[in-house]
């Protein structure tokens, strides 16, 4: 196994150039992949923008507009992240394409790689949309909240996603089409405990356990802090980092172990005849 | 050294043993047959060697590289056109090529996939999506992939099925050129006996996960030694003396004036046989030698007759 991991972080500038190209002509020749960059977070913001109205005016608690905007703003740019990996995965399943792209001489580190940089793109135009049309619905500057914050925020936002994304790619590969779903439902699992919308403190006991290790929960309480107080808090960006890095390197091992798993069954190859 | 050297290769599914310990050398620019029946173990071969199934045990060496350590690095010297399978539907042929020329990292790209289109006669599909393509030019734009980086060993896993006879005529031409021309190496499996005689030098014959031989064409076919002679005498003649022919062998009368011998041992057979028709007096209007084909062999391993 240990030979195999080295082979797969070897990597090569015109493999992950020839990648990045296919995921670019997939998204711009397929609908779906243009049309997911911005539908489901402008439903969310629109969604949570209508709320955060009704709240601010029925309440006396002071930012509930920015926490929720804030909030619904960045845990879309989570989720574009994580969906994307799995979509992107998916894509050579659904088009029975994992043979002759897994016979080639890619490695999983080009593969992740250049899935990064376009998920990257994806979620610059994700998040500039949705900042806009938050400014202009709700009068929301999520930039408010000052740049370094904003930038430690998102990077986090985005490794974690790719965590959570590669997991499900490791499944797929290991369980194949009918645990598809992972890909887009997931988000929605992690979200109740991420402490999105609200204070980890608000949450039952239990709840706080489990919140605690999850990367995003420090986030948003980060979040709510600078909006709060306009300051960047250290301590739960670091955690928040720590956890990322610590998640990431288990992550990229498990889909090595799954990778692994699949060729040892025979799965690569059943994948292509399903 | 061997081009490609696979040293007692096993490969286990749960209780089914799909390769027993298949052991092969192929030499650098050698057409060489894989041929077997379902479940031979051929495409388990194959796709061992793609990297795409790990096998249980035992080695293989490719380009005098260990394939196990220096995976990837071998990979890139090499390429698979496989019928059932894919590439990306939503892309066009063009844009399908230079995704995997970027992958084998392929100097003057659109060049090469240009030679390629008009190689295989499908220059007008390249800027169509693959997913409106017939299974025929599918199959022509995989193998387009297969040759998009010259590769030194190229395996071919029934990469004609699907195409008409007049196209898999041109393919199998087109294959033999790029062969010639780049003196590439390639491992082939097809069901058509034909195609596996008139393009492999040599031909190894798995059954049940085991190499039964590996040999020409020609020899694989002595693996069934009877031949069958078939004598039509002029009409008119009396046959008596014919059906009961001494020397043990047995004549069956299968048409007016025609009978059929199975030789087993035809060398030594032909001539006596021969003599003792001339004995009879019966004229004899014409004579047919049948010898046994590929695929009279394939029919015999597949039913566990040899």
């Amino acid at each position: 196994m240990r030979s195999s991991l080295f082979q797969e972080l070897t990597c090569s500038s015109s493999a992950i150039w020839g990648l990045v190209y296919k995921f670019v002509c997939i998204c711009y020749r397929s609908l779906d992949r243009i049309f997911d960059i911005i539908y489901w977070p402008v439903i969310s913001l629109m969604l949570w923008g209508f709320t955060s109205t009704f709240v601010s005016a029925t309440s006396s608690v002071a930012g509930v507009m920015e926490f929720f905007l804030g909030g619904a703003v960045l845990w879309s740019l989570f989720w574009r992240a994580q969906t994307d990996v799995g979509t992107f995965i998916l894509e050579d399943f659904w088009s029975r394409n994992v043979y002759n792209m897994f016979a080639s001489p890619i490695t999983s580190l080009e593969l992740f790689l250049a899935i990064a940089i376009i998920g990257f793109l994806r979620c610059v135009l994700s998040f500039a949309f949705l900042s806009l049309l938050a400014w202009l619905l709700y009068a929301f500057n999520i930039f408010h909240i000052g740049g370094l914050a904003l930038g430690a925020f998102t990077t986090v936002l985005l490794l974690f996603g790719w965590v959570i994304g590669i997991v499900i790619a490791a499944l797929i590969f290991r369980y194949g089409l009918r645990i598809q779903v992972l890909a887009w439902s997931v988000g929605f699992l992690i979200q109740p405990f991420s402490c999105v919308f609200y204070p980890l403190e608000s949450m039952p006991r239990w709840v706080q356990v489990i919140a605690v290790t999850l990367p995003t929960t420090h986030v948003f309480e980060g979040l709510r802090h600078a909006i709060a107080t306009g300051e960047l808090a250290v301590a739960p960006l670091l955690t928040a980092l720590g956890l990322t890095i610590l998640l990431l390197i288990a992550s990229l091992l498990y889909f090595h172990y799954a990778l692994l798993q699949a060729k040892r069954l025979g799965l690569l190859t059943r994948f292509e005849m399903a | 050294m061997s081009l490609l050297e696979i040293h007692d290769l096993r490969k286990r599914y749960g209780a089914v043993d799909a390769l027993k310990g298949v052991s092969l050398a192929v030499e650098r620019g050698e057409f060489f047959g894989l041929l077997g029946p379902n479940g031979a173990g051929k495409s388990t071969t194959i796709n061992i060697l793609l990297g795409l199934i790990l096998a249980d045990s035992g080695t293989i060496r490719i380009f005098g590289e260990d394939f196990a350590t220096r995976q990837t690095a071998i990979r890139r010297r090499m390429n698979v056109a496989a019928a059932f399978t894919s590439l990306s539907g939503v892309l066009t042929v063009r844009e399908n090529l230079k995704v995997y020329g970027g992958i084998y990292g392929v100097n003057n790209l659109n060049a090469k996939i240009d030679e390629l289109l008009e190689r295989f006669e499908i220059t007008d599909l390249a800027n169509r999506k693959l997913q409106y393509l017939s299974s025929g030019q599918h199959t022509r734009v995989t193998l387009c992939k297969g040759l998009i980086n010259d590769p030194e060993l190229l395996l071919l896993d029934e990469c004609t099925l699907g195409l008409d006879p007049d196209i898999a005529e041109k393919t199998r031409r087109a294959l033999q050129e790029f062969q010639r021309e780049k003196l590439t190496t390639i491992i082939f499996t097809s069901h058509n006996m034909n195609e596996v005689e008139e393009l492999c030098g040599r031909i190894a014959f798995l059954s049940k996960g085991e190499i039964l031989r590996i040999d020409t064409a020609a020899r694989i076919k002595g693996l069934i030694p009877q031949q069958i002679l078939e004598v039509r005498f002029q009409p008119g003649e009396d046959l008596e003396a014919v059906r009961h022919l001494d020397g043990g062998f047995s004549p069956q009368h299968t048409g007016d004036s025609t009978f059929r011998f199975v030789l087993d041992e035809p060398e030594t057979q032909l001539d006596a046989i021969m003599q003792r028709l001339v004995q009879t007096g019966a004229r004899i209007a014409d004579l047919q030698m049948t010898r046994p084909t590929l695929e009279d062999v394939f029919i015999k391993v597949a039913r566990g007759e040899i």
